[in-house]
């Protein structure tokens, strides 16, 4: 177990590099600075001398060869750069989101795993009932809507029209302000579970070996039982660990929407003003917390059902 | 059954959008860009304006007629970017196996990792907003997991008896790929396909709530969204039947890559050997 | 409309003067939002320029002036008093000397210079830069080659002579919260960052990124019994429809409204007893490139602005939230004048002057534009199909703000769309047509005009405020004939506010921006 963990991390680190790089490149070409983001609002635009000075300190100027060299010795000394936009290290930055982003997805994910499991579960033991079509197309809607509307709507309906909720903000520890943006941003991986969870245990149902067992006269039998359980997991949790990386990336809109302070609206924010250090650095930790959430998610896997090998 | 109750209804939905958008020119009352007149500008449902105006003045029913057009470009061409994508490293990368496997592979976890919706904002933004940026965008961000598929498929097809056989008889790697293993993973990439087209009108949509969707002079369901979400309150039909279509359309496509899913499931045919 | 907007502001003053003829209550929170973007850049005000950053700014900073909305002009704020020399070079600030910083200790001329000097560090970029260096000796400063401004003296510990390089008045420049007065010593440390310390009327309590900031009552403020309010929180609201469900949830005390909002909250009977209106000093407008062909044919550019029907888009899609520009300058500008009238709307005459030009047929341009919903790809949207109807097709090319930003400087565009600011200082905005003001500042259409220059060295040079004024009109009208822009509107800023916040100031400069020591709550409201 310990060198499968150790073998992916190894594995991990050729993926972040080539993000990075990716991500460097990317951002070396686009169009517009941070220094022409600060006069986009044509209020005080910013003179001349002070855009000059603003290329030089961020090192803008510098040939790109250049910059990524810099770059890519400073995260070699896991030094994620200094914020165009706070003139704070990046890390602080991305720490202070953190707790939020954290508390957003795992919300939205309880939430869709609470509900869409057991739903999937349900509507696969009973197919072709009238509870497995209305739970499938209920799963399926909840794939087909903008998440900006069903987040619009949820704020209109619970806390304007009902005042059970408040509308937006953070709270800062209570939980009340948490639950209209998780379930605006846990409707789709809601969706998805529920019928993953059910084509799962359908296929297992399927399955060979269980019909072979049922036609040879044997009930349920407890071990039979657990074989379904235990391969439905498996394709489950992958299911889950593949979301959560999806929902942090989907987040972006419920956290605008919301005034939630998450990583995701800092990562749109840096896109759209050009703090290339802020950009570079989120995606970095994004994607390290999905391939750590996936790893986790496959050791889970691997002692769930330690048939399955991983090479 | 109910099987096929998810393919009926979603290949009636998704037929009607597209025949919405074919015959757009013919069934719209007014041109969706030019016909803008200020003076009946956010006018509710009537007999006129069938889904009402929007805030220019312009006639919703046939925005939302024309924007089939796009939503549907925006949905085929896209997938079609990523299946073209996804079969060509995945195919390969199940057949030649090697370093070739491994890079593919790479590559896969590489765009798994990385958040689409931000990667396609950052291309928007290094492109410029448009409707080639934005197919371009969606094309490159999402075709990991028919390239993970095709990968699988191709494992476990080259191992066949036709394929072998079509070795000894010398055909070149190309030829074997694309004529025997290729026809044979069809069905799952189509599913996927017809899945991804209403993540790409999604994502168009987001795209445009924050700022970098399609712009004029096309209409898009996604921009008549988000333009629209002030006025939720005073003037709801603006954002309703474009919010409707997005539903229907998206809807559509994933009864109809269900009903797809359940014909073709491997598990249940037994054909092609 | 010019009445309109007289009454408006009457009625705006007598709101808040009604306001201020009752008595203050002490103690509440004053629940602010920030309505431009979904965080502010840091707790360094003096590292940002934009409105959004002023917000937390006024609660925790102060500057040498500050912005008096009611006179329209920047008073004297951490200065009692000023002298000015006869060549009106030399200002000597007499300090305050009961101003004191969040940490108890007194402020003196050192906190002054420090913070002034510290503007001009070559190393960073400060956007103040460009406003400090009027003073003398800044620019060396700036270049590394001095590391004090010569012209900014300590006389003693609250006295502050500045000397200017030219005859400006500094006010203009020393009001703005990017140039707060910071502790010297404090404000070199690390934690500095984190937990500002300021002059201003409330102390710094927490901020959360991206979410608010809170800060409360500085018990040692200069001004006696303010700040009235015991807390305020800054709520950081990008989302039109957000602050919308908020406001009528009662869950914050203000709301900046976009144009949709405007006609519901005037349709309420409620709601519409609580919309401060205020016209800012921002002017909307198309920028014409005189170097494209087209444009740079005096015909072309009148026809377009005859060919708009500028007052329907403004009625219909702005829903009024806006005044008809006539020209550069302002309805509140002291050189505006009143008697101007806009271009009308007239599209037969765009024709006849577009074939005088030589374009009988009409030509395509490239207009660039931000997906802004008030000076933006909607406005465009609405403009096209009259241009279409005199022949002149557009070819939109969106883009995003920093984008924009970049073009405009560069002269790499066709035409744009933008939102510029037009004052509060009328010389200081018709500068930018200025033949010397390089296209990178402000001159973006490459505008010359040698009478228009002259009438601007002329109102540069003199003292007389009458014959200054009187050049800046005719410069305005020049503008107005020469069009180098089409000239759209004059923004309209609607703040909603809550029955129970009082004190609120019609400032024209930026209305979110408020002085927060002079508004109070009432009991009647929900936050404790």
């Amino acid at each position: 177990m310990l060198s499968f963990i150790v073998r992916r991390l190894l594995q991990s680190l050729p993926i972040i590099l080539a993000v990075a790089a990716l991500i460097f490149v990317m951002f070396s070409v686009i169009p517009g600075t941070f220094a022409s983001s600060m006069s986009d609002d044509g209020r005080s635009v910013l003179d001349a001398e002070v855009m000059a000075r603003m290329n030089k300190e961020f090192g803008l100027d510098d040939p790109v060869y250049v910059r990524f060299g810099k770059y890519v010795s400073q995260l070699a000394t896991f030094d994620l750069g200094t914020s165009f936009r706070t003139r704070q290290p990046v890390a602080h930055v991305i720490a202070d989101r953190l707790w939020p982003t954290a508390q957003l997805a795992f919300a939205s994910m309880l939430f869709a795993i609470l509900i869409g499991v057991p739903l999937g579960f349900v509507a696969a033991l009973r197919p072709g009932s009238w509870i497995d079509t209305i739970s499938m197309i209920g799963a399926v809607s909840g794939l087909s809507l903008p998440k900006f509307w069903l987040g619009l709507l949820l704020m209109y309906l619970f806390a304007l029209m009902l005042g059970w909720l408040p509308s937006f903000g953070y709270g800062g520890g209570d939980l009340r302000y948490l639950i209209l943006p998780s379930i605006a941003l846990g409707v789709a991986p809601l969706a998805l579970l529920a019928r993953t969870t059910r084509a799962a245990v359908l296929d297992i149902m399927n399955a060979d070996f269980v019909r072979t067992a049922r036609s040879k006269g044997m009930s349920e039998s407890k071990v039979v039982r657990w074989h379904l359980t235990r391969n439905a997991l498996v394709i489950i949790l992958t299911t889950i660990g593949l979301q959560f990386g999806t929902v942090i990336g989907q987040a972006v809109v419920i956290e605008k929407l919301f005034s939630w302070p998450g990583l995701g609206s800092l990562l749109v924010d840096s896109v759209t003003l050009r703090d290339i250090p802020v950009v570079q650095g989120s995606i970095l930790v994004i994607v390290l917390l999905f391939l750590l959430i996936n790893m986790l998610v496959d050791v889970l896997c691997a002692i769930i059902d330690p048939r399955i090998k991983y090479t | 059954m109910k099987f096929r109750t998810n393919l009926v209804i979603g290949a009636v939905l998704f037929a009607g959008v597209v025949i919405a958008g074919i015959f757009a020119p013919w069934l719209a009352h007014t041109d969706p860009v030019m016909d803008a007149n200020l003076m009946y500008a956010e006018e509710a449902p009537g007999s006129e304006f069938w889904f009402g105006t929007d805030a220019q003045g312009r006639d919703i029913y046939s925005r939302v007629l024309y924007g089939a057009r796009i939503s549907l470009t925006v949905g085929i061409v896209s997938q079609l970017i990523n299946t073209v994508i996804g079969v060509c490293l995945g195919l390969s990368a199940g057949y030649w196996g090697g370093w070739w496997d491994d890079v593919v592979n790479g590559l896969t976890n590489m765009m798994l990792a990385i958040p689409s919706l931000i990667f396609a904002l950052a291309i928007m933004a290094i492109l410029n907003p448009g409707l080639t940026s934005l197919l371009i965008a969606l094309g490159l961000t999402n075709w990991s997991f028919t390239c993970r598929l095709a990968r699988a498929s191709a494992l476990s097809l080259k191992s066949q008896g036709y394929v072998q056989a079509a070795k000894v008889l010398g055909y070149g790697d190309i030829r074997i790929m694309l004529t025997q293993l290729l026809p044979n993973m069809l069905g799952p990439i189509i599913v996927i396909g017809t899945l991804g087209m209403g993540g790409a009108v999604l994502a168009e949509a987001a795209l445009s709530f924050l700022g970098l969707g399609i712009r004029p002079p096309y209409p898009s369901w996604g921009s008549m969204l988000s333009d629209a979400r002030d006025q939720i309150t005073t003037a709801p039909w603006i954002s309703i039947f474009p919010g409707l279509a997005i539903f229907v359309t998206v809807l559509g496509l994933n009864l109809l890559g269900d009903g797809l899913r359940d014909i073709l499931d491997p598990q249940a045919r037994t054909r092609r050997a | 409309m010019l009445k309109k907007f007289v009454i408006t502001t009457a009625l705006a003053l007598t709101l808040s003067a009604g306001a201020y003829a009752e008595t203050p209550r002490k103690g509440g929170t004053i629940r602010f939002t920030a309505p431009y973007g979904s965080s502010f850049a840091n707790l360094d005000i003096h590292t940002s320029n934009r409105a959004q950053d002023e917000i937390w700014a006024k609660a925790i900073h102060r500057s040498l002036y500050k912005w008096d909305a009611n006179a329209n002009k920047a008073v004297l704020d951490l200065a009692k008093e000023v002298k000015v020399s006869d060549d009106g070079l030399v200002y000597t600030y007499k300090l305050r000397d009961d101003a004191y910083f969040h940490n108890g200790r007194k402020m003196t001329a050192d906190d002054v210079i420090w913070s002034l000097t510290r503007q001009m560090d070559g190393a960073k970029a400060y956007p103040g830069a460009r406003y400090v260096r009027i003073i003398k000796g800044a620019i060396e400063v700036e270049k590394g080659q001095a590391k004090e401004i010569s012209g900014l003296k300590k006389i003693d510990d609250s006295t502050v002579e500045m000397t200017l390089t030219e005859k400006v008045d500094p006010s203009f420049n020393l009001y703005q919260p990017m140039l707060s007065i910071y502790p010297a010593d404090e404000a070199s440390k690390d934690t500095f960052a984190t937990k500002p310390i300021g002059l201003g009327p409330f102390k710094f309590v927490e901020y959360v990124p991206g979410s608010r900031l809170v800060a409360e009552r500085w018990e040692k403020f200069y001004e006696p019994g303010k700040p009235y309010a015991d807390r305020i929180t800054i709520s950081i609201m990008g989302e039109a429809a957000a602050r919308d469900v908020a406001f009528r949830n009662k869950e914050i005390d203000v709301s900046i409204l976009g144009p949709t909002q405007y006609v519901a909250y005037k349709a309420d009977s409620e709601l519409s007893k609580g919309l401060l209106e205020v016209a800012e000093v921002y002017t909307r407008v198309m920028g014409l490139n005189s170097n494209f062909k087209p444009f740079s044919d005096k015909r072309v550019r009148q026809a377009i602005n005859y060919a708009i029907d500028a007052d329907l888009i403004i009625k219909r899609l702005v829903k009024d939230k806006a005044y008809r520009a006539t020209s550069w300058l302002p309805i509140s500008s002291p050189a505006y004048d009143k008697d101007m009238k806009p271009y009308p709307y007239d599209p037969e005459k765009a024709k006849q002057l577009l074939a005088e030009a030589g374009y009988p047929d009409g030509f395509e341009f490239e207009w660039t534009a931000t997906s802004n919903e008030s000076w933006g790809i909607p406005i465009v949207e609405a403009v096209i199909p009259m241009l279409e109807k005199v022949g002149v097709k557009v070819k939109i090319k969106p883009v995003e703000g920093t984008v924009l930003s970049e073009v405009a400087r560069s002269g790499n565009y066709q035409a744009f769309i933008w939102s510029l600011t037009s004052g509060p200082d009328p010389l200081t905005s018709l500068k930018c047509f200025h033949s010397a003001t390089p296209q990178s500042a402000c001159n973006y259409t490459l505008f010359k005009n040698p009478e228009f220059d002259k009438l601007i060295d002329e109102a540069a040079a003199t003292d007389d405020q009458a014959k200054k004024l009187e050049n800046l009109k005719k410069a305005n009208a020049i503008l107005r004939e020469e069009v180098p822009m089409w000239w759209f509107n004059y923004n309209k800023a609607v703040m909603a506010h809550q029955p129970w916040l009082k004190g609120l100031q019609p400032n024209a400069t930026e209305l979110a921006v408020q002085n927060y020591e002079d508004i109070w709550v009432e009991a009647s409201s929900p936050a404790k």
